[in-house]
């Protein structure tokens, strides 16, 4: 197996295991890998972004286009971007912070423009559109297709979801007291809720346990003979180092 | 019955943690095979692929990065083996910047397996600035957006690429996302206004919100965390790590139900203690 690939690994299982070594306690190996990752992130980021947008999206195009045709104005239209991107950077210095406004108005203005329709549109229109089907059984299938849970636009699942609708709408209108029939309404509001955030919740739990269960995969594969048993020795190593820190930090404390 | 409630409310709570990283490691060492039934929304995204063509146009966007790597690479590796299985032509690319480098490896990695060729078989884009406005920029000239793919090759002229102009030429496409830059942003500036069907794969944070858009037929399959690889790794009958993990994912999660089945009864035993002792 290639060096590199070794190195990695055991890169790799140690700072997983310095990260995990939190849920024992607040540590100075964990501190590492923390600040190891945040240092990383943002120097891995940088790079990236030098290469795909400085070097590859502005500089190259436009070197380029200068040496093909330097007497055609269309050569530097690379050059306003870049300009507009150099003034938000005035935002660093008081007295000329106002330029920065320029390139943020045509940052807001052109997002503004670009989102409003296809948000209204995707977020707002379709979403009534699927919330007004028809209640009546229609097609084949009759009433047990109208009573059919699993199918999504199903007679039940339609009503299901105009109560669900209305009743959650209804929690969040505050200028009506929420009494008598209203009371039921908002309450049945609060249901919803509760089985969304549940659902939510539950998918948020299987998220999490889907990460845990790729680090530890990953583990077991570094503990192998051919990665150096890289697993092994580093959890060695974490729990020494661990306890060594702990009886440390208790001598002082004894001491103090 | 009240003295055990109250110390177990108590309890160490990294006792739970190693409870937990007991559940995870005892199946991946020793795994017991559960069943793996398949979801309608998953099945939606193999059959619509299994529909398409030899040579037709699939797109897919791997809109993560490496810390959503244990839930959306198993969709990604299973997309593209069975995409590259039915012969399609690929067309690969990210809007998550730290991804890029993992996206390129993973479409390496699965080529290589299927004696497929960059450039004829498959292309990965990269990754370009803009978000929203790189699709619309796709949807007018894929050409302009990408000039050149991830390798520096240039796209004008590709073999995998002919016929292709912007996203009105995509037979499908499918965004694995870990957050807003990817499903949603794909269906409100891409699919909304390019008419192309699209599918979404998904951690499993992010999928409760995603239903809305399959239920309205926004996009037409959904595959959702390490179930949904784990269903669609059984579909095409390769088994990977999704379906590995998944008897760790039962396993934990039976952990964390009894968990909170307990704690509430605890708590049911001890209400009112509070109050009474104030």
């Amino acid at each position: 197996m290639a060096t590199e690939t070794v190195l990695g690994a055991w890169v790799a299982a140690g700072l997983t295991l310095f990260i995990y070594s939190f849920l024992y306690k607040d540590n100075p190996l964990f501190k590492l890998g923390e600040h190891l990752y945040v240092g990383i992130s943002v120097g891995y980021s940088v790079v990236l972004a030098w290469h795909e947008v400085f070097v590859k999206q502005f500089w190259t195009p436009l070197s380029k286009s200068v040496v093909e045709a330097p007497a055609d104005p269309a050569s530097y239209v690379l050059l306003i971007p870049a300009v507009l991107g150099l003034l938000m950077l005035t935002r660093f210095v008081p007295q000329i912070a106002w330029l920065s406004r320029l390139s943020f108005a045509f940052v807001v203005g052109f997002g503004s423009g670009v989102a409003i329709p296809r948000t209204v549109s995707s977020y707002i229109l379709k979403q009534i559109e699927d919330t007004v089907n028809s209640l009546v059984p229609t097609g084949d299938g009759g009433f047990s297709a109208f009573m059919n849970f699993a199918l999504p636009q199903s007679g039940v699942n339609t009503i299901i979801l105009l109560i669900g609708v209305v009743s959650v709408l209804f929690y969040f209108f505050f200028s009506v007291e929420h009494t008598g029939p209203g009371m039921v309404t908002a309450r049945t509001g609060i249901y919803f809720l509760m089985i969304a955030f549940g659902a939510a919740f539950g998918y948020t739990v299987m998220s999490r346990m889907s990460l845990l269960i790729g680090r530890f995969r990953d583990l077991i594969t570094f503990s192998g003979a051919e990665y150096g048993y890289a697993t092994l020795v580093l959890l060695f190593v974490t729990v020494l180092s661990l306890a060594g820190w702990e009886v440390g930090a208790r001598r002082k404390g004894g001491e103090g | 019955m009240k003295d055990f409630a109250r110390r177990m409310v108590g309890i160490d709570r990294r006792l739970i943690f190693l409870l937990v990283a007991v559940a995870v490691l005892f199946p991946l060492l020793r795994p017991f095979g559960l069943p793996i039934k398949i979801s309608p929304e998953v099945n939606a995204v193999y059959d619509y692929i299994e529909a398409l063509p030899e040579r037709s146009v699939f797109l897919i966007s791997f809109d993560f990065d490496p810390s959503s790597k244990p839930e959306l690479e198993p969709q990604g590796i299973a997309l593209l083996r069975h995409a590259f299985r039915k012969n399609l032509r690929i067309i690969g690319m990210t809007h998550w910047l730290t991804g890029t480098g993992l996206a390129d490896s993973v479409f390496s990695k699965v080529a290589a397996e299927m004696g497929k060729e960059r450039g004829k078989d498959y292309v990965f884009l990269g990754w370009s600035p803009g978000g929203g406005a790189l699709i619309i920029s796709l949807g007018q000239d894929l050409y302009k957006a990408f000039p050149s793919d991830y390798q520096k090759n240039p796209t004008h002229g590709m073999p995998v690429l002919e016929g292709v102009r912007n996203l009105r030429d995509v037979n499908y496409m499918v965004s694995l996302a870990a957050g807003g830059a990817g499903i949603e942003m794909w269906y409100v500036f891409g699919k909304d206004k390019y008419r192309f069907e699209m599918a979404g794969g998904s951690t499993g944070v992010i999928a409760p919100g995603l239903y809305p858009f399959l239920r309205s037929g926004q996009i037409n399959g959904l595959i959702g965390g390490l179930q949904g690889a784990a269903e669609y790794e059984t579909l095409i009958g390769q088994r990977g790590t999704a379906t590995a993990g998944m008897d760790a994912q039962s396993a934990t999660h039976f952990v964390i139900i009894v968990l909170v089945i307990l704690c509430n009864v605890f708590y049911f035993v001890l209400r009112g203690e509070k109050g009474r002792s104030a």
